[in-house]
This record gives structure tokens, C-alpha cells and sequence, in this order.
């Protein structure tokens, strides 16, 4: 669970078919008619093209869509995610608490079974845990972004001190061994948001696992940036902004910035499922998003305990993370081929 | 204790407070865990006071026993201490018996009731004047590792030392006891060559020890490890938490910390001395490090080495309860009982005043539902009274109807709550935080805010879990704890914990109960001489506190734990709760 970086230095993906001869057969065939077809429609035909990124991002779509629908999926299966089940009704769990059914507790009424101990509805617990994941990776996603671009293409364009010195800022951090800076930062972070003796209130562990992935998540974009905007700065368009008495706001916002989204929004795409193993891990470790608000993370490290007296507990999160974060990286790929065919070729 | 899985366990003790410490502050993560078949408590007559005839050696054979071999012992945790003064925790004691001996110790027979016997001493100690001035004689033959005769100067100098600045965390009883309750600075230890004048020795053989005030059972207090004997000649101060000498059938050959420690035997113990232990095999190979999960399946597999090992402490883990209790192969090497563990939610006395909210915590408390996230019947059995039933003159109580409804019940905690004028009182409720602790905050929260109650909980790190609830203007209104009794009256049972008295930062009384009726009561109790007599004074003690609320009794801990099938002679310490290698044999 790295945080991400250079994601431009990854190599090829199998199952992207985008290539320079299509590109060729693509344009071809689109000359009598439609000529001029901008830059973002052939990025849309080269994307449809590509089979694993439109099924990647089905995928990707219905795991939103789950997310979103939560409380409507709970309302039309009859369980939600709070309740315990298998405490309230002796006969779903034994004595120590694991499911009395086999395949741990699968039936009719539960159909990913219970989890041991609390007997909650492990099916509702992935179901929001979807929420969990994906408000925090997205949230963090933007976060690094805009931190990412600002910083990146200020040390590119300002040059200088200030490149130096965001510089700097940048290789101290992505020096840090960013796994253990999460462990010890999270329960500052906590500490630093709520007064003591106070109720830590439910959103409070989203906006500090958001806080801390963020502080250590933007530098890859930030790096890319600043190389990029450095080439530009030397362009002759810039120059001739310059020579035009434009200011160094509107150089950066309408000069250098347009000419940056092909990467800004392939790193986004890519940094999301990074985040969303990055915080189910510092879940697993126990210092993500507590309880009670569900979470793959936290449900997989409970899961690992039973790996010999209840497996299927720790099947249904495994498999959900699993085909959750391989779509949202296929998609990341995709996009990215999408967007700029001759990278890396 | 995890916490645990966490743990935390027994581990943590925390040592030092003045008045008693903690015998046994038990680990509330990990492996609690244990019988299937949640037998009725144990009766209360299974400790009696033995004779001098039962005070001599040798110990009874155990049927089938032959010497010879080397026996494994794989444990979580390296033994924290092994200087006897500093020991107090039940896994550092139960290690000692192995290599120190005490004036009394304790005699376990087939049928598992134990008898508190002379150890070095030839009967359990003679007192003339209710309990206050008792005397020990030591018998003949029994010796240092080295050959020397142990004497009534190395019983008088064993004590003195229990004084030094450099002795932390070992019992206090004895000291305070004869000097008060600042005993160091009425006597600063032996080295500067000053003897304790309460401690005489008429001769080689005899002690005589002289009390302040009446202690009628300070003959059980003499069987803790922490009152073990240690030879002047080789005191080597701080060094010697390091490498005891022996006094016992084995001694120390090698001790790499946190890893292993190896004992072969001591040639000059002799059996017939000794009523207690029964030292078959030649040698002991003791590893650590080994968490509960990896113990429990080590033994479940039972390969190599393996198959001659045991576990002080390491208890089944509580994943693995239903496998192994479903399993009839290792029904032959199972081994399940009660600890002398209670498990409180201690209310914060000083902040909820208000006798009403405090029983409607008691009626709304899921206790079954907490229990059953810590591994059900094997965790422990449903507690009412703040006395183990491991403990003389334990009766069975329920003021509040909890063992009819070990699910908490919410209805009529609501309808206290309305009577007091207290819906919506908060409750800050502070726990160690670890996976399975925050499950068991779920079950409480969700009851307690069924019954009308803010829950608002407040994770602690397990490193500083005690540390923070021993605080006396600690912010928290209700909080786990455990507590054993050091040896098996009501005295060491409740005073430590429910005495107002000793209300102190790093304190055991939790709860902060300070109830001058209770005080009194404490005081008149541990005058009675006939320890029945006493136990009921303590089990009305034990009433008193049930019907006032002040805090949650939660389970009688059990145990459940597993050993190799090359094995015999593994028994369950009840005074412990921990498997008991008196006697272990390799078949």
C-alpha cells in the first residue's frame, strides 16, 4: 500500500489494445465526414475500444452505485448494519460466538453470513464499507490533486527559491517510510481534532485518515507537474503570454494548466484505488476508521483470526477488495491509454 | 488484559502503588478462555488449612509417574521477574516453584482440593495470641543450592530485604504489617547492617514474626513467591532478579531474556523435605514468544517437541474454542477451571453519585453478549459478587436478577434511569483499544443506549490503558479491570480493591468506593479468627457492596488451555488459574 507515485513510469498493461496502428485506423476512417474530432472524443473512441477498461469501469460503476444505493439495498434485503444480529437471537451464533451455520452463517436471510462474535450482516458491512473506501479515497484523491497541482506547477513555472525549496519539501516527505508515518501520525492527528472527554463524532476518523494519506500522497503528482510545467515554461506560447504583459496567475491558470490535464487526471484515476488499499490498511492495523462504521480494512483483520474456524468471513471482504481495487487499476490503465497513446511505447 | 489480544494480560501489573498492588490484574484481550460445560462454581471448602503431619515430604506420587527427560514450556511472555521479593504476577510465581521455596505453600491433591501445608517450615505456623506474633520452626535437611543448610537467619534476612528501595513490585503485606504503612521509612532494608526487631530467631530453626495488629491468615500470605527465601551469601541486590538461587528441586542454567530459559536439577534438594513438589523430569527448556494463536495450534498438531510442552499461561485462543472442544482427541489433554480472576466494569464512584444510575448500569450491563465476543462459557461464568468463588466463604447472591437475564435488561434500566431524573445521562466509557475491544464497546453501547444512557466511548492505548484509569480524577465513568485474590480469604479478595482507604493515583480501588460502613466492617472482619466464621463476615462485606451497585461484576474467569501427549501429570492451578507443572511427567 504505497502511496502513489510516478505512475507514468509503470510499464505496459496487458489487455490495453490501444496502439499506434489503431490510432492510425481510427482517424482513418473518420475523414470524410468528421475531420476534426477533438481531442477528448478520440480519447472516448479509444477508451470504448479498450474491452478491460469498459469492463473495469462497469465495475468500478456498480461498486459506486452500491455505495450510493446503500440504504436503499438495505431497505430491500431486510438487514442493515448495525444490528446484531447473532447477539439479539441465540440460535445464529454459538457460544463463543462463531456463525452455528456452515459457509459462516450463509442462509436466506443472511446471504454473506455473520460475522463471528457480533453476528452483524457481513453482506450491509461491505456494503457501506464501499462508503468508507470510497469517500476517503476520493476525498483524498482531490486533496492530494489540488495540493499536487498547485505546489507542482508553482516550483515548476516560479522556478528559483520557490522551486528549491518545494523541492526540498517534497524529497523530505517521499523520504519518509510512508507506512509507518501513517501508524504514528493517525492517533495525533485524532488527538489534535477532538477536545478529550468528548465523543469522538462519526466523521472525525474520515477527515483524519483523509488528512494523513493526503499529507503523504501528493508529492508524486507534484514531482511530475513540475516537470512538465518546467518544459512549457520555456515554450513559445509562454513566452509571447509574457511578452503580452500577462500575469503569472494567468500564465499558470490558462497558459501551462490546460496543457496539464492528460496527467493530472490519469495520476487521479490511479492514485484512487492506491488510497483505498493505503486506508484499508491503516485499517487492518488498527489505526484507521473505527468502530462502529464498517470498513473492509478492520473486517479483514478481524477476518484473519478465524482463518482456520471460519473462513467464509474473511472470503466475502477478501474477494470484494480484491475485484474492487484490480478495476479501479485497470480503469487508472485504461484511461491513461486512453488519454495518451504514445506513452511509454 | 488483549486485549487484547492484546492482550495485555496478565503482563500487566502494575506495581508500586503503596497498600497492595496487583496480584492479579488479568489480561482482558487474550485468551480467556475455557470450559464447555460452565460447571457450577467450585465449593468453597476445597482450601483448608493442612497439619504438620501434611507438611512433610514427600509430595504424593502422581499414579504412573516416572522420572527422567526434559519437558517444554512455550509462553507468550519472558517471566518478568525472578527475584522471589519482586515476584507477584501468577505466571512469575507459578515459574518459582520451581526454584524457591517459602515457609507454606500450597498442596494439591487427586481430587484437586489444595491444602495450605508447612513448605520449608515443618506445619503451617503456630500463633498464641490471636494472630498477631506467629512462628514458623524450619525442618530438617533442607538446604541451598550449594549445600548449605537454609536457616532461620536466611527466613529473617528474606524478609528484611523485601524493604530495599530496589524492591518493586513484589506484595507489600507482610511489611506493612509490621511497620505500618510506611514501612521504608521505618526501616530501610539490610544492608547498612541494621536487622528489623520485629523478626526474631531463638534459634536455627524457629522465626517468630511480630505483627502491629491481628493478621489471623498471614500464614497464606507467607505462601506467596514474594515472601520465597533468598541466602544472604549470595544477594546480589539487582543482579539477582537476573539469577536467583536455588532452594528448590531445579536450578538455573541458562536465561537468554525473551527467548528461552533452561533448568536442570539441584542436587541437594531433597524430596522428603518437601510436601509440595513432585520433580520428575531432569530438565525444563522453557521458550517465549509464542502468542496464544500459534500455542493453540502447535498443540492442536502436537509435532516434535512439541509433544512434551505445556503452557503456564497461554490459553486456548478464542477462535479455536469451538474446534478444539468439538475435537475428542484432545479432550485427553485439555485442561479447563476457574481462575481466581473477577472481571469488573468499575463505576466511577466519584462522578456517579447517584445510587439509582449506578443499578440501572447493572441492570442494563450485556453481560452475554460481552461474554460471548470473549470465547462464551470458556471465558467464565456470570459474576454477581465481587468475591471469586475460588475464595473461602464465597455464597451466591444476585440482588439485581442478573443471571436471569445475562443479556442486560434494558426496560428496567430505562425505568431506574427515569426514577433518578437521569435519561440521557452521559457515560464516558473507557477501554483498551483493540479490535476486539472495541466489538465488546459495540454490546455495551448498544444496550446501554437502549436503556436511556449517552454512551460516549473513549479508546486508550493498551500501553497506558492502567495507567489512565488509575488516576483518581480520571474522566471516565465506567471501565474494565480484574481483579484475583493473592491468596484465597475474602481479605485480599475485596480489601485491596473496595477499601476506601487506599483511594491513591495507581491505586486498586478502581471504583473509588469509599463507604465508611464498609470500611468498619473490613477492619472487624479480619479479626475474626475462625477462618469460616471470617469467610461469612467477608461474603456479608461481599453483599453489602452488591446491594449499594457500586460497580459491575462481570465473570468468574475460566480457563481453557491445551498440552502435548507426551505429557502426564499436567494439572490446573485454581489458586493461579494456570497449568501447574508440580506434577509434570514425560511418559
Amino acid at each position: 500500500m504505497t502511496t502513489p507515485t510516478g505512475a507514468t513510469t509503470d510499464g505496459d498493461t496487458p489487455g490495453s489494445t490501444s496502439d499506434l496502428p489503431d490510432n492510425a485506423s481510427a482517424d482513418a476512417p473518420a475523414d470524410p465526414g468528421f475531420r476534426g474530432l477533438s481531442p477528448g472524443k478520440l480519447m472516448w473512441r479509444r477508451f470504448l475500444r479498450d474491452r478491460t477498461g469498459v469492463v473495469s469501469a462497469c465495475v468500478v460503476l456498480f461498486f459506486v452505485l452500491v455505495a450510493v444505493l446503500a440504504p436503499v439495498i438495505s431497505m430491500l434485503y431486510g438487514n442493515d448494519a448495525e444490528t446484531h444480529y447473532g447477539q439479539n437471537d441465540p440460535t445464529l451464533l454459538t457460544d463463543s460466538g462463531l456463525p452455528v451455520a456452515p459457509n459462516g452463517g450463509m442462509s436466506g436471510d443472511f446471504w454473506f453470513g455473520l460475522e463471528p462474535g457480533l453476528g452483524r450482516d457481513v453482506m450491509m458491512q461491505l456494503v457501506y464499507g464501499i462508503r468508507t473506501s470510497l469517500i476517503i479515497a476520493f476525498a483524498t484523491s482531490l486533496l492530494t490533486t489540488v495540493i499536487g497541482v498547485a505546489l507542482g506547477i508553482a516550483a515548476g513555472y516560479l522556478g528559483g527559491k520557490a522551486d528549491f525549496f518545494i523541492g526540498r519539501v517534497i524529497d523530505v516527505l517521499m523520504s519518509f517510510p510512508s507506512q509507518i508515518f501513517l501508524i504514528a501520525t493517525m492517533p495525533v492527528v485524532t488527538s489534535l481534532l477532538v477536545p478529550s472527554g468528548q465523543k469522538v463524532p462519526t466523521w472525525l476518523p474520515f477527515v483524519a485518515v483523509t488528512i494523513v494519506l493526503s499529507l503523504l500522497g501528493w508529492m508524486g503528482l507534484a514531482r511530475i507537474l513540475r516537470g512538465t510545467a518546467l518544459a512549457l515554461r520555456e515554450r513559445e506560447f509562454i513566452e509571447a503570454a509574457k511578452v503580452t504583459g500577462a500575469s503569472p496567475m494567468r500564465i499558470i491558470f490558462k497558459e501551462i494548466l490546460p496543457n496539464l490535464w492528460t496527467p493530472i487526471l490519469v495520476q487521479a484515476t490511479l492514485a484512487l484505488p492506491a488510497f483505498v488499499t493505503a486506508e484499508a490498511g491503516l485499517s487492518y492495523l488498527g489505526v484507521g476508521v473505527s468502530e462502529p462504521v464498517p470498513d473492509w480494512g478492520r473486517m479483514i483483520a478481524g477476518a484473519a483470526d478465524y482463518l482456520r474456524t471460519d473462513v467464509t468471513y474473511l472470503l466475502f471482504p477478501g474477494i470484494a477488495m480484491v475485484i474492487f481495487v484490480l478495476a479501479f487499476n485497470l480503469l487508472g490503465d485504461s484511461v491513461r491509454d486512453a488519454f495518451d497513446p504514445k506513452a511509454n511505447r | 488484559m488483549s486485549s487484547r489480544k492484546s492482550r495485555l494480560a496478565a503482563a500487566i501489573m502494575v506495581a508500586g502503588a503503596l497498600t497492595v498492588t496487583t496480584a492479579c490484574s488479568s489480561g482482558h484481550s487474550n485468551d480467556s478462555a475455557k470450559s464447555g460445560a460452565s460447571k457450577a462454581p467450585i465449593a468453597t471448602t476445597s482450601i483448608s488449612v493442612g497439619t504438620a503431619d501434611d507438611s512433610k515430604g514427600p509430595a504424593a506420587p502422581e499414579p504412573g509417574a516416572k522420572k527422567g527427560g526434559t519437558v517444554n514450556m512455550i509462553d507468550r511472555d519472558d517471566f518478568s521477574h525472578l527475584d522471589p521479593a519482586m515476584v507477584y504476577m501468577n505466571y512469575n510465581a507459578e515459574a518459582s516453584l520451581l526454584f524457591t521455596r517459602q515457609l507454606t505453600g500450597y498442596k494439591t491433591a487427586a481430587d484437586g482440593s489444595q491444602k495450605l501445608v508447612g513448605d520449608l517450615a515443618t506445619d503451617t505456623g503456630t500463633t498464641t495470641d490471636g494472630g498477631k506474633t506467629w512462628k514458623f520452626t524450619l525442618k530438617d535437611g533442607v538446604k541451598w543450592q550449594d549445600g548449605a543448610a537454609i536457616t532461620s537467619a536466611d527466613v529473617k534476612y528474606s524478609i528484611e530485604r523485601t524493604y530495599a528501595s530496589f524492591i518493586k513490585g513484589g506484595p507489600t503485606y507482610i511489611q506493612q504489617w509490621i511497620s505500618g504503612d510506611d514501612y521504608r521509612g521505618a526501616y530501610a532494608g539490610p544492608y547498612d547492617g541494621k536487622g528489623l526487631d520485629a523478626i526474631t530467631t531463638p534459634d536455627e530453626k524457629t522465626v517468630v514474626i511480630q505483627f502491629k495488629d491481628v493478621h489471623t491468615d498471614a500464614n497464606f500470605t507467607l505462601a506467596m513467591t514474594g515472601y520465597g527465601i533468598v541466602p544472604k551469601a549470595h544477594d546480589t541486590k539487582e543482579e539477582y532478579d537476573k539469577k536467583p538461587f536455588s532452594s528448590g528441586p531445579y536450578q538455573i542454567t541458562e536465561h537468554v531474556n525473551d527467548r528461552s530459559l533452561d533448568l536442570e536439577r539441584n542436587p541437594n534438594w531433597d524430596p522428603a523435605t518437601d510436601p509440595i513438589r513432585n520433580a520428575y523430569p531432569d530438565k525444563w527448556h522453557m521458550t517465549f514468544g509464542v502468542q496464544a494463536q500459534q500455542s493453540t495450534e502447535r498443540f492442536i498438531a502436537d509435532n516434535g517437541d512439541d509433544k512434551t510442552a505445556f503452557s503456564f499461561h497461554n490459553q486456548v485462543h478464542p477462535t479455536y474454542i469451538d474446534k478444539v472442544k468439538a475435537d475428542e482427541k484432545l479432550k485427553p489433554r485439555t485442561l479447563e477451571g476457574l481462575t481466581p480472576y473477577v472481571d469488573y466494569y468499575y463505576i466511577n464512584n466519584t462522578r456517579i453519585k447517584d445510587q439509582k444510575i449506578r443499578e440501572a448500569l447493572v441492570k442494563a450491563f450485556p453481560h452475554q453478549q460481552t461474554r460471548q465476543l470473549q470465547g462464551g462459557t470458556s471465558y467464565g461464568d456470570y459474576a454477581t459478587s465481587y468475591m471469586s468463588p475460588t475464595v473461602l466463604g464465597y455464597e451466591s447472591y444476585d440482588p439485581f436478577d442478573v443471571l436471569k437475564k445475562p443479556q442486560g435488561d434494558t426496560e428496567a434500566a430505562k425505568k431506574l434511569l427515569t426514577e433518578a431524573n437521569a435519561v440521557g445521562q452521559p457515560i464516558v466509557y473507557a477501554f483498551n483499544n483493540t479490535p476486539l475491544q472495541q466489538k465488546v464497546t459495540e454490546a455495551i453501547r448498544t444496550n446501554l443506549e437502549a436503556a436511556g444512557f449517552k454512551f460516549v466511548p473513549k479508546p486508550l492505548d493498551s500501553k497506558t490503558y492502567y495507567d489512565a484509569i488509575q488516576l483518581v480524577n480520571n474522566e471516565f465513568d465506567l471501565y474494565w479491570g480484574g481483579w484475583g485474590a493473592d491468596w484465597p480469604t475474602g481479605y485480599t479478595s475485596l480489601q485491596p480493591v473496595w477499601d476506601g482507604r487506599v483511594i491513591q493515583d495507581g491505586g486498586q480501588n478502581y471504583a473509588h468506593v469509599n463507604d465508611p460502613e464498609i470500611n468498619a466492617a473490613m477492619d472487624a472482619a479480619v479479626k475474626i479468627a475462625d477462618p469460616a466464621a471470617q469467610g461469612k463476615a467477608w461474603a456479608a462485606i461481599d453483599k453489602k457492596l452488591q446491594d449499594k451497585a457500586y460497580s459491575i461484576p462481570d465473570v468468574y474467569q475460566r480457563s481453557l488451555s491445551l498440552y502435548g501427549s507426551g505429557l502426564g501429570g499436567v494439572k490446573f492451578d485454581t489458586l493461579a488459574g494456570l497449568q501447574s507443572p508440580l506434577n509434570i511427567y514425560v511418559k
